[in-house]
């Protein structure tokens, strides 16, 4: 049973996890579909991968029931096995990459209510950053925030790196999505508390889409309810939800385009709808 | 891990799955008396707040009941779906009675909490269960065998299932089926199970395992199988559960026996049925699979027996568990760890003395060490197997290019029933198009730009246009592309030469008089000089004697100042003019100083030379009449920058009319940059549409600034390549990414560009050049090197891949059409067998587009029709239209917005890899199962593609045939033995042959096994392959044939079928026929 596919950045290979342990990378170059590696490392069912920015070079993230999450990486054309953080004490349930800018961090969320952040500090060396009890019972779902200072495209940029802060969303079993934020002191600190739903909060999709004014959040859960967050203000405090769509059963997963103008909304029996957004039409 | 405590020697309940938000009711139980032996009774209802990270549970309200309880369920009779009303309590008590009660008037402090109450029973009532179907009814049991079905809206008269069971016996259980409405359990500590059905209203079998030791402490039916359930044993010589199936309800399927003592009470969940909770007197929580009998998990509890145990109906990962201890427990089946929450409380109490030195000693506080005992639990491990509501069933990912990446797991249900289910795995890519006009309008620019039809582009703008202002632009464009573009720019701002000519005319007939006296005028002055008469030099101190003094002198300068200071303009100027250049330009100055005429400035400007200054200076009123003059009368070189200055005062210092006008001024100046500035300012440039907009005339003025002006339009500034990036970016989140790539400027080193220029190639398909230096090296020195490992992806060990390829060979299903990108069959054939590469070509219909990426149709017209699916239906709707549907095709409009039809890849297939004969055609065998519903005419060999087959990508690689073809590498050295013994084979068996038809195919496959060899040309074939050819070489050689077709199975068994089809099936052709020819 596959439980995530993401393809890498250029769109050229495809990832996929699935409950027999395995990780699989295939060449989808021209449509074609070569296998052209089976990771095997996880002890349990593997819940989600992602891919780290090319820049990085080929590097893919799996979490697993098995309580870890594997680095792996190709070098030479060989996939291997290149870093196991086994911090957890429960399922990890998801991974996401830190926009590119922040280097590699991988944000990992658990039903040990933990969310923990993987910093590759150089020289094959990972530090750990923790938020214990992130969300009671569990945490399903981390995204993270564009990597932008809210209206970069909109006030010329003037030539110096602006100021990034980071940022991230997550959703969990308490039914919650937190916003946290890096304070100057490096400790992540939950920034905002976005209550609307109902039962656990399966998914949480921050827009990926850079230099708008506004910030938006998309989320899915349990109680079939699918939420468009979005904040106007460039303190990042004022959020609020629009019911984007109130499906009958439980919504897994929510996935927005690049241009982000486009949300793909996955539940069962219905495999996905697409729906455009009214009321972010507006955006590129 | 343990959530949640509250001190309470009670029964329990949870609030119906509908219910937000959670509660737990607890009512003191009848059979245990607390360490206070208070014989007070309440009921409580508790929230779970998992938001609140104590183990404290929040009180909701407390209501002194003066009764003590056996039994406490909360039904969700009258609930509505939002959960506003909050079900109903039913509580069984001491003296056979069932008491109803309305939580949500508890909850609210209402003395009056009682809905009804009846004592009907006998004894104490210990078990109560409601319909799932009708949540109305509700079975309880009590002693002397008694059962009654109460109807919650006519609560007074209760039903019976049918007769009492003999011997009379105490109920402890009941269960209504999960499944069937109408069927219900009941079980007696006496160890029989009886189930009835209430249509027949009379009991339908009793399952007894005869040991007469079974004590029944629990029973449940199992949650998606009609006919199991399982019962728990109390006994201590019996400590199991025993699942029993009632279509063999001679035996237990199953016995569970993980308990040491009796067990004291079960939960089945609701959300994953492979999940039982068993509690027993050896005070242990158990979590095992009653399917299996395995245990998953060992709840950490303290040493004493736990009474009632109850999974929350709405969130599946909690339980609660009330132990004889007089406490009840809430915990999470998926672990975790309990240290951040005592870390909190640590924190909460450092916080509150301040710092970490309270007491101001100068020594902080030693750090707290966390007592043992807690440390050693305070990592719970989570349930051996993933429950099933955390395992995700589907996804749609979107990535780069537009696609969308969709999984799912659809579970073939097959005659055996449940247990045996196939599941089918497939995960696919499709192509999203929602921008129809977007893409259909940058196609006709594209089209437009590759044509060089500039002009005719801008003409069908211009009629196009919506607003006068559109008009003016597009006009202004093209302009650019016709001769004599400055007249025609005059004509457009209203000055035709003609009619300029005309109107004086006739201005000059009108002022006949005035003409005349200008001529008199020069008459006079004519005539003064040469009158041959005498005048008189008059030398007199006045003015006219002063300048007569200069002009002797030969003083011009003195006598030019002498007639502006007498303002005698007309003597100034002629003077001047005498006086040679430098005085003539002073003179002028000063007289146009002096000058008020409206229109001095003008002339001041027409005989200066002075640009700049009208334009600086002119009221903005009159933009178009500086605009003409600066097209009538500028020098080429500061034209454009003149231009320039005007539409920049427009844009800074107008109204927004006029800032709207200076994208015409810009237009002029061929200043693509600016007028990209002035466009993104007045006009809202997000929209895909109006982007397009702004790019259509971007790209027709670079053009045009690239013909008039010969200039280097390479160079791209910040905001433009911005809006290019941006629109290319939409581009490819269509799906276009030729297109994106050809209207992404070429030669920038902005970063973005860069990138973006990276990833589109690399998305093509096409390897980028440097693409092996990572700008950021990441740990290099930590991994094996040199290696003799292959070098690039397509020379991959290809170890245990056999069983994933077959459906990459897939054809698609009918009607399957492709997108560009997402071919599945043209990845293995096209980069490396050129040789039949043009066999491919003209089945596709080509309109007249050029071939080199340009003008990549975009997708949207292929895009199918997709229908909300039943779960169990794989394939695709099959489509009929045509693959190129004209744009503008209904259907197609229609349907804009639906992803395009998935392209099965499934990772985890199981289907046998077919051994291929004689090159049949292989399709049928391995289609999914789910596409079994598919008419079967689509069977053409892969090698003739498939219907829709890709456009964009293909012309790219047909482009670069001749070249490939002229460069055909040789075979390098190790394989050249290859192709000297299936040669010297064919040849060999050729003469042999004596039929035409065995030596028709031999001369086949002479020429097929040319696909063979340029692939070893390209060096493309994987290891196994090549060496697994080399063994039938080998035996070819020593003439043992049948060895060499063993050889040959393997490889095929063991090799990805896109590789080999080209070549082995006839190889084997060849074999059987040496073989058969005994050559």
């Amino acid at each position: 049973m596959n439980h995530d596919a993401q393809m890498d950045y250029y769109g050229t290979h495809l990832a996929t996890c699935s409950s027999d342990r395995s990780v699989k990378i295939f060449d989808v170059r021209n449509g074609g579909q070569i296998l052209i590696a089976d990771l095997r490392g996880h002890e349990g069912p593997v819940w989600q991968v992602a891919w780290a920015h090319t820049m990085y070079g080929n590097i893919l993230g799996s979490c697993s029931y098995d309580r870890k999450v594997i680095i792996w990486r190709e070098e030479n054309g060989t996939w291997e096995k290149s870093h196991e953080h086994v911090r957890h004490d429960s399922s990890v349930n998801s991974v996401c990459w830190a926009p590119h800018d922040y280097g590699l961090i991988l944000a990992c969320g658990s039903s040990d209510g933990a969310i923990s952040l993987l910093m590759y500090t150089g020289e094959g060396q990972w530090e750990v950053k923790k938020i214990n009890n992130a969300h009671t019972i569990g945490c399903n779902a981390v995204s993270w925030a564009p990597a932008v200072v809210p209206g970069s495209l909109i006030d010329q940029p003037s030539g110096q790196k602006p100021n990034y802060i980071k940022r991230f969303a997550s959703g969990g079993c308490d039914n919650l999505i937190k916003l946290w934020k890096e304070e100057e002191d490096g400790q992540w600190k939950e920034e905002q508390k976005l209550e609307a739903h109902s039962d656990w909060v399966r998914d949480v999709a921050w827009d990926p889409s850079i230099g708008l004014p506004t910030s938006t959040i998309a989320s899915c859960s349990q109680d079939g309810h699918v939420f468009i967050w979005t904040c106007d203000d460039a303190s990042g405090n004022t959020w609020s939800p629009k019911l984007l769509h109130k499906f009958s059963d439980v919504v897994w997963h929510v996935s927005w385009s690049i241009t982000a103008n486009i949300l793909a909304v996955s539940r069962l029996f219905s495999q996905e709808e697409l729906q455009m957004q009214p009321q972010i039409d507006h955006l590129p | 891990m343990k959530l949640k405590e509250v001190d309470r020697t009670a029964m329990q309940a949870w609030s119906p799955a509908q219910n937000h938000p959670i509660y737990l009711a607890t009512g003191t139980s009848a059979q245990q008396l607390d360490a206070t032996f208070s014989t007070n009774a309440s009921l409580e209802i508790f929230e779970l707040d998992l938001s609140d990270p104590s183990l404290d549970m929040k009180s909701c309200a407390t209501f002194s009941s003066s009764h003590r309880y056996h039994k406490l369920i909360w039904g969700p009779y009258k609930m509505d779906s939002k959960g506003d009303v909050s079900g109903v309590l039913i509580a069984g008590g001491e003296n056979g009675n069932i008491i109803l009660y309305d939580p949500s008037k508890i909850i609210a402090g209402d003395k009056e909490v009682v809905i009804a109450q009846n004592d009907k029973h006998t004894g104490p009532v210990r078990a109560l269960d409601v319909n799932i179907f009708q949540t109305n009814l509700v079975a309880s049991g009590a002693n002397e065998s008694e059962i009654y079905i109460w109807d919650l809206n006519n609560f007074a008269t209760p039903m019976t299932p049918g007769a009492k069971t003999q011997p009379p016996e105490d109920i402890s259980c009941i269960a209504w089926n999960r499944q069937v409405q109408h069927i219900l359990a009941s079980a007696s500590p006496s160890g029989r199970a009886t189930v009835w059905d209430l249509r027949k209203n009379e009991p339908i079998i009793k399952v007894s395992d005869h040991s007469n030791r079974m004590h029944c402490s629990g029973l449940a039916w199992h949650p998606d199988i009609a006919t199991q359930m399982v019962l728990a044993s109390e006994d201590d010589r019996l400590p199991v559960i025993q699942m029993w199936d009632l279509r063999f309800a001679s035996s237990p399927l199953r016995v569970l026996e993980n308990h040491a003592r009796g067990i004291l009470a079960i939960a089945w969940s609701m959300a994953d049925p492979e999940l039982l909770l068993s509690c027993g007197k050896d005070a242990k929580i158990l979590c095992s699979n009653p399917n299996t009998g395995e245990v998953l998990y060992e709840l950490p509890t303290n040493t004493q027996w736990c009474f009632d145990i109850q999974w929350c109906p709405r969130n599946p990962a909690v339980l609660s568990a009330a132990s004889f201890d007089g406490r009840i427990s809430v915990y999470s089946i998926m672990g975790g760890s309990t240290d951040g929450l005592r870390q909190k409380q640590v924190d909460k109490l450092s916080s509150s003395f301040g710092n970490l030195d309270p007491f101001g000693t100068g020594q902080p506080l030693p750090p707290l060490q966390i007592p043992q005992q807690t440390a050693q639990h305070s990592i719970v491990l989570p349930l051996k197997k993933p429950p099933k509501w955390i395992r995700r069933p589907v996804g749609a990912s979107f990535s780069f290019g537009g696609k969308l990446v969709t999984f799912e797991n659809v579970r073939m249900p097959s005659h055996q029933g449940a247990e045996q289910q196939q599941q089918q795995h497939h995960v696919f890519i499709s192509q999203v198009v929602t921008e129809k006009e977007f893409l259909s309008r940058s196609d006709q620019l594209q089209q437009a730009v590759q044509s060089q039809g500039f002009i005719n582009y801008c003409q069908k703008k211009i009629d196009a246009s919506q607003t006068e202002f559109e008009k003016n632009v597009w006009s202004f464009l093209k302009v650019n592309f016709e001769d004599d573009s400055r007249g025609k720019y005059l004509e457009l701002l209203g000055y035709r030469k003609e009619d300029l000519g005309k109107k004086i005319a006739l201005a000059l007939n009108k002022v006949d008089g005035a003409d005349v006296h200008i001529k008199e005028e020069k008459e006079e002055s004519e005539f003064l000089p040469s009158s041959g008469g005498t005048f008189n030099i008059s030398v007199s101190g006045d003015i006219d004697g002063l300048i007569t003094q200069a002009l002797l002198t030969g003083n011009f300068e003195s006598a030019v100042d002498l007639c502006l200071h007498d303002n005698r303009m007309a003597d100034a100027i002629i003077l001047a003019i005498a006086g040679g250049q430098e005085l003539l330009a002073r003179t002028q100055k000063k007289y146009f100083a002096k000058s008020q005429s409206k229109i001095t400035r003008l002339i001041t400007a027409v005989v200066m030379k002075n640009w700049k200054e009208i334009v600086e200076s002119c009221d903005l009123k009159n933009w178009r009449e500086a605009l003409a003059a600066v097209l009538t009368y500028a020098k080429p070189d500061e034209f454009s920058a003149l231009c320039d200055l005007l539409g920049t005062r427009l844009e800074n210092e107008g109204d927004s009319p006029l800032q709207t006008q200076a994208c015409l001024c810009y237009i002029c100046a061929g200043n693509v940059e600016k007028l990209v500035a002035c466009w993104t300012k007045a006009q809202d440039g997000s929209h895909p549409l109006s982007l397009q907009d702004l790019i259509e005339k971007v790209v027709i003025l670079r053009k045009a600034v690239q013909l008039t002006q010969a200039m280097d339009t390479s160079t791209v500034g910040v905001l433009l390549a911005a809006k290019m990036s941006q629109y290319a970016n939409l581009l490819a989140a269509q799906g276009s990414i030729a297109a994106a790539l050809a209207f992404l400027p070429d030669n920038t080193n902005q970063p973005n560009i860069v990138q973006l220029r990276d990833r589109l190639c690399r998305a093509q398909g096409e390897p980028v050049a440097g693409h092996e230096s990572p700008k950021i090296p990441y740990e290099k020195q930590q991994l094996p090197k040199g290696r003799p490992g292959p070098v690039g992806h397509h020379q991959m060990p290809r170890v245990q891949t056999q069983q994933y390829y077959p459906h990459g060979e897939n054809p698609p299903p009918p009607g399957f059409i492709m997108h560009g990108n997402v071919n599945p069959n043209a990845a293995g054939q096209l980069p490396t067998s050129p040789g039949h590469m043009h066999t491919q070509v003209p089945p596709y219909p080509q309109p007249q587009r050029p071939q080199n990426g340009w003008n990549d149709p975009p997708a949207l017209n292929r895009v199918p029709k997709k229908k909300k699916m039943p779960e169990n239906f794989m394939p695709p709707v099959p489509i009929t239209s045509p693959i190129m549907n004209p744009l503008g095709d209904p259907q197609s409009q229609m349907l804009q917005q639906q992803p395009s039809p998935p392209i099965p890849l499934s990772s985890q297939s199981s289907f046998p890899q077919p051994h291929l004969s004689g090159g049949q055609p292989f399709h049928g065998i391995q289609q999914p199962l789910g596409q079994t519903g598919m008419p079967p005419s689509f069977s053409k060999p892969n090698i003739e593609g498939a219907p829709g087959a890709p456009i964009g990508n293909t012309f790219q690689h047909v482009q670069s045939l001749p070249t490939k073809k002229i460069t055909k590498k040789p075979i390098p050295d190790e394989h050249l033995i290859l192709k000297t013994t299936f040669e010297d084979l064919i040849q060999r068996c050729l003469s042999s042959a004596t039929d035409p038809q065995t030596k028709r195919k031999l001369d086949d496959a002479s020429k097929r096994l040319e696909f063979l060899y340029d692939k070893l040309r390209e060096q493309t074939l994987s290891p196994t392959i090549t060496s697994g050819l080399h063994s039938i070489a080998r035996s070819i050689e020593t003439r043992n044939y049948s060895e060499g077709l063993t050889m040959h199975t393997h490889i095929v068994s063991t090799s990805n079928f896109s590789e080999t089809s080209a070549f082995m099936p006839v190889l084997k052709v060849v074999l059987t026929q040496a073989n058969k020819l005994g050559v």
